[in-house]
């Protein structure tokens, strides 16, 4: 069962130079109560895609796509106000620089007791009737932040947004986004500037959620290694192209796309033994910029694989499950 | 915070003491003495005990400089005040939709009356405003600030107040008078404010609204009102009131040459009547004076902005 | 390595290129644009188009202009109580108003950056010094501190600009300074600085680039300020003296027509009106054009 479905998601953006396609028909399924990693170089269009899923974006900004579904609701089609509101109930996003997604005039508390979903009459009458009071939004902020593991909470609740770590605010940003039990939390890069130990906790938060609550986890990353052992899907895009796409078995064991080959490659195995100082492998060249991109497969210019025919872009391959966009997946099977 | 407010008393007195000595040379220059390098100390002591202990001169007619000066005045910040209040209730909420829903129809409406009313010389306006009462045939005064049938005794200065306080003489009659006499300059003055005020709250709103916790805020879900309310105005609100605090000087500049043009008397008049007769004296009167108002105003509006917006407290920690 | 050049055919635009191929999509701003330039035009070159001299009187005073009855070609935008082209004075006017405040904004804005620039890249006493005199002059109003320079050096012309530039100019060196002073305290100055770069340098690529889109505002602001008050200051009598009549002076001296012929006092206000508009949408659009080039 499907949580998140998009079919060929595009995003142009306009710019002086006229329009340029950052986001190229990608597709993404997610599968509810998955962890998915969604892993892509820096600049190749993660937190477009992101904000698109959320509506986020501005008047310059074209978003098409065939079919973006949420459950059985057809994203495209609503109006912006029942968006926001089943985003309130259903979507959670962890932005990538989380300080600047927080209100700066505002302590951490009313931000906090914004998000929380509100208790509604009826469920207040019977809880009267029960004799079993809701706890108070105090209890229920103190609660989310120990779940998220601030303990201090009281000097966090009374700070203002810049007095905080950027390791802090990322917490209280999961804390927020975990308060509505959202079906979805999609993650930006929630360890971007964190030293190892806070992101192997927030790493830990976000599995225990996805375990305990069942909560569909879409994870974005710049770095294979260190969410490929956390996902159980996994999506390569480079430049804003789906690339290779499938569970984690069939993209670990048997990568068919070249440039999943060599993110493989590139992660450092600590068994493997590697000579001091020998050249660590990667791809020749620069990922292009937007204004740039090559025609075809974006790929192109820095494949090993590539051929004349690679200038068309390749349609996706699926083989059970497992979508490569290549004109020469490689076959061999280890 | 304390740190703050001394830092800003500081720097007052700083300001006062550069205005004192202004107004001193100026002091100097009308009474026609030139410095001697030798008792200029000794006389800008005197002058500034003499301004302390209110005798600041008379001018040629004989009438005491610092009263003419500050009923003068007054008068000039009641025109300011209603025609802020004017505008600021009509421009601000202009303002706040032209910002959050930039490259609307209305949008585009409304930031072209913002620059019609910037590009408008204020003299000219008040010019062609004078016409307005012939030319439509409603009856209201183009000239002088109050019927000359009413002789209000000065309490305040500000006469609507003064009007008030002498209602056992005329009733609510001369209140009325005063209003009538005040509406056509204050809409030539709030005309060029509201211009003003929408452009700063646009543009103010428009930078709060790219902002990254507006879109998180947005993706929470919540409902454009509450966004509106606790998210976007707390943020834009201080900037708009540092901008517009900016623009004191230039408000007060406008008032008077306003007041010129419908001889609304007030420091724009007191002013070119004193140049018109030579009586110099009145320059450095008007200096300690508006300047003065000015630079207290300043200040309190600081710290006022201190104390509602915790951004400008975040700046103090970093210097 | 598989480069295939073919694909880069769109070169990397310099800022401003990319700047200006971001205007010219701004119709209007393109339209303003040219309308300022005509107008600077009538400024450099007001000897050789007008019409009439600006002196001759006729002897048909009054004249409305030409498309209301009794309107004559020859006096296109009607006469004066004295007979004088109107069509002749307003270009005149323009030549004294407009061609004033282009050279004040011009003097201020040089003077201006050269005195923020020194005190922003100065500290210690000097510094503080200039601050606070700054401080106090910029609480003086425009209009007061060029009434008291008028009434110290005796109206004329060159005294009433001046008055009114050296009341610009405590407002430019400020916002110069802040601004200036934001840009000193980011992180890419210091890198910067620590690449051994001079203070010529560090203004040249370092800071002025990123604060362009301030002084384009920047100089609007003191350019429609300069207008706006060198007219009213010649609205007040302060300013041309005789014959040399700038637009305030104009609106001035035919109050008393206004009902009998109104154009006398419309014309001149329109043409302030149109000047200032002209060059803020201009520079709006300039404004817009940098925003947006830093933008993306
Ligand atoms: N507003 C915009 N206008 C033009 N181009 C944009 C805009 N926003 C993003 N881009 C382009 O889209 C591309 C993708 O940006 P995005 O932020 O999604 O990358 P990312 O994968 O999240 O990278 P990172 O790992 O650094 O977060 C970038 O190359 C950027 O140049
Ligand atoms: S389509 Fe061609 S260029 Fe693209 S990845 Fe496959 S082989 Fe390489
Ligand atoms: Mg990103």
């Amino acid at each position: 069962m499907s949580l998140l479905d998009i079919r060929n998601l595009s995003i142009d953006i306009a710019t002086a130079q006229g329009k340029v396609r950052v986001i190229d028909k990608v597709s993404l399924t997610i599968v509810d109560g998955s962890i998915h990693g969604l892993v892509g170089e820096s600049g190749s269009g993660k937190s477009l895609i992101a904000k698109a899923i959320l509506g986020l974006h501005n008047a310059s900004w074209t978003v098409t796509a065939d079919r973006m579904f949420l459950g059985t609701t057809d994203l495209t089609k609503l109006s912006s106000k029942n968006r926001r509101r089943i985003m309130r109930k259903e979507i959670a996003m962890i932005f990538q620089h989380p300080r600047s997604y927080l209100d700066p005039s505002k302590k951490i508390l009313p931000q906090i007791r914004e998000v929380l979903p509100t208790i509604s009459i009826k469920r207040r009458l019977l809880n009267i009737i029960k004799r079993s009071p809701e706890p108070s939004p105090r209890l229920r902020i103190k609660e989310l932040l120990h779940k998220v593991g601030i303990q201090n909470d009281r000097i966090v609740l009374a700070s203002y947004p810049y007095e905080l770590s950027e390791g802090i605010c990322q917490k209280v940003m999961i804390a927020m986004a975990i308060a509505n039990n959202p079906s979805l939390i999609i993650a930006d890069e929630p360890t971007t500037a964190m030293e190892p130990v806070t992101q192997e906790q927030i790493f830990r938060l976000l599995y225990k959620l996805n375990q305990l609550n069942n909560t569909t986890i879409l994870l974005l990353s710049n770095n294979f290694g260190s969410i490929r052992d956390l996902s159980d899907y996994i999506t390569l895009i480079y430049c804003g192209q789906t690339v290779e796409s499938g569970s984690y078995k069939q993209i670990i064991n048997s990568p068919m796309h070249p440039y999943t080959e060599a993110m493989i490659k590139t992660i450092l195995d600590f068994d493997e033994n590697i000579s001091h100082k020998s050249q660590l492998y990667t791809l020749p060249g620069n990922i292009p910029s937007a204004n740039q991109l090559p025609i075809g497969c974006r790929l192109g210019p820095r494949c090993p694989r590539a051929q004349r025919t690679c200038v068309i872009n390749p349609e996706p391959l699926n083989l059970k499950g497992h979508m490569i966009s290549c004109h020469f997946p490689s076959t061999d099977k280890n | 915070m304390l740190n703050y407010i001394s830092r800003r008393l500081n720097l007052l007195l700083i300001n006062a003491f550069i205005l004192t000595i202004i107004a001193f040379l100026l002091a100097q220059w009308s009474n026609g003495q030139s410095l001697t390098d030798t008792n200029y100390i000794i006389d800008y002591v005197k002058y500034i005990s003499a301004i302390l202990q209110g005798d600041w001169g008379s001018s040629i007619d004989n009438r005491l400089i610092l009263q003419q000066g500050l009923t003068a005045f007054a008068s000039t910040l009641e025109l300011c005040i209603i025609s802020f209040i004017t505008a600021a209730l009509i421009a601000i909420p202009l303002g706040i939709f032209a910002g959050f829903y930039p490259n609307h129809f209305l949008d585009y409406c409304i930031m072209t009356i913002a620059l019609i009313g910037l590009a408008i010389p204020i003299f000219w306006l008040a010019v062609i405003t004078t016409m307005l009462p012939r030319l439509t045939g409603i009856t209201l005064p183009i000239d002088g600030g109050i019927s000359p049938i009413f002789e209000v005794p000065v309490v305040s200065g500000f006469m609507l107040i003064d009007t008030l306080l002498a209602e056992d003489l005329y009733q609510l009659n001369a209140f009325y008078d005063r209003l009538a006499h005040l509406f056509l300059p204050s809409i030539v003055l709030s005309f060029f404010l509201i211009a003003e005020i929408i452009r700063l709250t646009r543009r103010s709103i428009t930078t709060v609204m790219k902002s990254n916790y507006i879109k998180a805020a947005y993706a929470n879900g919540l409902s454009k009102t509450r966004l509106v309310l606790h998210h976007v105005l707390k943020n834009a609100l201080p900037s708009i009131i540092h901008q517009l605090r900016l623009q004191l000087s230039t408000i007060i500049s406008f008032a008077m040459v306003i007041e010129i043009v419908f001889s609304l008397p007030g420091a724009g008049v007191w002013l070119l009547n004193s140049i018109k007769e030579e009586d110099y004296l009145a320059l450095p009167a008007a200096v300690l004076i508006i300047s003065g108002f000015i630079l207290l105003f300043s200040i309190f509006i600081d710290i006022f902005l201190m104390i509602i917006s915790p951004l400008k407290r975040k700046s103090l920690y970093v210097d | 390595m598989l480069i295939n050049y073919e694909f880069n055919e769109d070169k990397i635009q310099s800022p401003l290129q990319y700047t200006w191929s971001i205007f010219k999509r701004n119709n209007i701003a393109i339209a303003a644009m040219w309308v300022a330039i005509i107008l600077v035009m009538i400024v450099i070159f007001a000897g050789y188009i007008l019409p009439n001299t600006p002196t001759t009187q006729v002897k048909q005073l009054l004249l409305p202009p030409y498309w209301i009855d009794g309107g004559v070609s020859d006096h296109f935008l009607g006469t004066d109580d004295l007979g004088r082209d109107t069509l002749t004075r307003l270009i005149q006017g323009i030549q004294l108003t407009l061609g004033g405040a282009l050279l004040l904004t011009l003097i201020v804005s040089i003077l201006g950056t050269i005195i923020g620039a020194t005190a922003a890249l100065t500290k210690g006493l000097k510094a503080s010094i200039l601050h606070h005199f700054l401080d106090a002059l910029l609480i003086i109003p425009t209009l007061l501190s060029a009434l008291i320079l008028i009434a110290i050096f005796g109206p004329s012309y060159e005294n009433c600009l001046i008055a009114v530039s050296l009341s610009l100019l405590p407002q430019f060196i400020r916002a110069i300074y802040i601004n200036i002073e934001n840009e000193l305290n980011k992180q890419y100055i210091i890198a910067l600085r620590l690449d051994g770069a001079a203070n010529i340098r560090l203004l040249r690529f370092g800071i002025f680039p990123n604060i362009l889109e301030s002084m384009v505002s920047l100089l609007n602001r003191i350019f429609s300020l300069a207008i706006l008050e060198i007219s009213t200051l010649g609205f007040l009598g302060f300013g041309t003296q005789f014959w040399d009549v700038e637009l305030g002076a104009l609106i001035a001296s035919s109050i008393g027509l206004i009902f009998s012929s109104p154009w006398l006092v419309l014309f001149p206000g329109i043409a302030i009106f149109i000047i200032v508009l002209v060059f803020n949408v201009f520079t709006e659009g300039l404004r817009h054009a940098v925003i947006e080039g830093e933008d993306e």
